[in-house]
């Protein structure tokens, strides 16, 4: 009796994590897949292999204009954002002082806000300072959006840890400097890791920030969003899609990765779970 | 991901004290917050804090460079008395709740299999769902699109099988395109808090209520929801504000039958000019999703309190 409902239930786990693995990751995979078809229609049937879209994709100049931005601009909103964050979190949790449940409270609000109406008062902050809108107004918008993200990654991990160290070190006659160093950022090494990969992907894959205060700049999200709005599927879209989902799986699984040979090899149990989870607790 | 005002005041005290022991360490603490807090604080104060104070000002009327600069809340009883906008308004709500209730139909059984079952393909499963959170949220909508277009992969499909031999139209560019392709997109958001809630269930009470004859439903409605609540309300808080406020993907696939309050603002704004309107407008939208943030959040304190 048990052991058939045991297997039903089995069963039942089995088909559920399948369908919504087929629905998730399905449409992904054929949008991959078209991009290697020979036909500028996406439709089946298949006609054969080709890689003209990844040419075509890496000649269109609007394209690569539009993808360099988004690099650039990742590559230098998300370090700055996990300098800003750490620091927050490390003042927020370890200091007691009269404006610190203000401080809190403000850097946790851009975390509800929607991107949509951050984007919108952006938008006509710099209108009306009459400031020309440019990928500099977004990456400015950005590290003001994705800071917050890092220091309630960075908070989360901070209050877990022994405090006693960082006392020991002081006592000890370690300067703070050096008690940063040596005693907190080795230990805090995985969460920052983790908090550049989100910043980066928050700054790479925001939209509607991007679109309302960058003017006549455009990121990747807000190119494919005007090629869509503006014309049918095409497969140089696919093509180009294809290129950055693949480098974004390899950049998270080379950090997991990374992250549990760090713990392993320091005795922790610092698995991926915990690590995510830390984030949302 | 609001745990830093939540946890940290339990946690200060120790250091504070010590702080407070050691003369000469108290006197370095004084300005070491300020030295770490300052310009992050100068950023939010700036770029966050000022525009949403001009989107107010805006919002009533009082435009810092603009023509006419008098108090009104004309703007948002226009927006309030316009049938037009209701009727948006209604279908936001129709998409997001069914986008979120669909998410959690799925997500607490995937998220009990996740913690409970998969074994040693937990992590696997875990690691898939932040990849594909990582993905870049238009493209995996323009996937959608590719797939249920007028000429998309399924019509294509269906038509050389030989099932249909028109295209179906009802794929793509309406309500149920905006909620299947907002439910996929946040399901990561849905299901990882849930999981980290279930984790913390120790699963020798499901057996010890099963020894006493529970069944499943009963072990599901008695022990795991309860248990699990505060996980379920913060995934309600992460995902329905992003729901309830987005705009890329009606824009993409919604068509006219799938128009949401997010279009409203943006056509408000960069279409029609009307900056009053659209401030107000963004600013009701600001105000339910505090509603909602208010109400999530206290619901999954409560219930953390309780069990």
């Amino acid at each position: 009796m048990t052991s058939a409902r045991g297997r039903v239930t089995d069963g039942l786990a089995l088909l559920l994590v399948l369908t919504v693995g087929v629905v998730l990751l399905g449409p992904i995979l054929l949008l991959a897949l078209f991009s290697f078809n020979d036909s500028s229609v996406i439709a089946l049937p298949f006609e054969g292999f080709t890689l003209e879209w990844y040419r075509e994709a890496l000649a269109d100049p609007e394209a690569i204009k539009a993808l360099v931005n988004s690099v650039v601009l990742a590559a230098i909103v998300a370090p700055i954002c996990v300098v800003l964050g750490t620091a927050t979190a490390w003042a927020i949790t370890r200091f007691r002082f009269r404006s610190r449940a203000v401080w809190s409270g403000l850097v946790a609000i851009p975390l509800i806000v929607p991107w949509l109406v951050i984007g919108i008062a952006g938008l006509l902050f710099f209108a009306t300072l009459q400031i020309e809108l440019t990928l500099e107004t977004v990456g400015v918008m950005h590290i003001m959006t994705t800071f917050p993200l890092v220091t309630a990654l960075v908070a989360a991990r901070l209050v877990r840890f022994e405090r006693s160290q960082e006392e020991a070190a002081l006592d000890l006659g370690a300067s703070q400097f050096q008690m940063m160093t040596k005693v907190v950022l080795p230990q805090l090494a995985p969460a920052l890791a983790a908090s550049a990969i989100f910043a980066f992907a928050w700054s790479f894959n925001n939209f509607e920030i991007s679109f309302f205060t960058g003017g006549y700049d455009q990121t990747f999200p807000v190119w494919v969003y005007g090629v869509l709005r503006n014309s049918n599927n095409l497969p140089l879209v696919n093509a180009m899609s294809t290129l950055i989902s693949v480098v974004q799986i390899l950049v998270v699984y080379f950090l997991w990765w990374g992250i549990r040979r760090v713990s392993r090899r320091r005795g922790t149990a610092d698995e991926l779970s915990t690590m995510v989870t830390s984030g949302v607790r | 991901m609001e745990t830093t005002s939540v946890k940290a005041p339990t946690q200060l005290t120790d250091s504070a004290l010590v702080n407070e022991a050691s003369g000469s360490r108290r006197s370095v603490a004084r300005w070491l917050p300020a030295a770490y807090l300052t310009v992050p604080m100068l950023i939010l104060l700036v770029l966050f804090v000022l525009p949403m104070v001009l989107l107010a000002l805006i919002s009533v009327g009082k435009g810092i460079n603009g023509a006419e600069s008098m108090w009104s809340i004309g703007a948002y009883t226009s927006l309030l008395s316009d049938p037009l906008y209701l009727t948006i308004a209604k279908t936001t709500i129709i998409i997001a709740t069914s986008a979120m209730v669909i998410q959690l139909i799925i997500g607490v059984p995937l998220a009990y299999v996740m913690a409970f079952k998969a074994g040693r393909f937990e992590i696997p499963m875990l690691l898939g769902l932040v990849i594909l959170d990582e993905l870049n949220p238009i493209v995996r909508i323009y996937a959608w699109r590719m797939l249920l277009g007028r000429n998309g992969i399924i019509n294509g499909a269906l038509e050389s099988l030989g099932i249909i031999d028109q295209p179906i139209d009802a794929l793509l560019f309406n309500k149920f395109a905006v909620i299947l392709v907002l439910s996929t997109g946040w399901i990561t958001y849905t299901i990882i808090p849930i999981y980290a809630a279930m984790k913390a269930i120790d699963p020798r009470l499901f057996q010890a209520a099963q020894d006493l004859g529970a069944g499943w439903w009963t072990i599901t409605r008695r022990i795991l929801i309860p248990l699990a609540a505060p996980g379920i309300f913060v995934a309600v808080l992460l995902v329905y504000i992003p729901l309830f406020t987005d705009f890329a993907a009606p824009s993409l696939v919604g068509g006219t039958s799938g128009y949401m309050l997010g279009q409203a603002v943006n056509d408000l704004i960069l279409g029609q000019g009307d900056l009053a309107r659209g401030a107000a407008l963004s600013f009701m939208l600001l105000l339910a999703t505090g509603v909602v943030a208010v109400v999530a959040y206290r619901l999954a304190r409560i219930n953390r309190l309780e069990t």
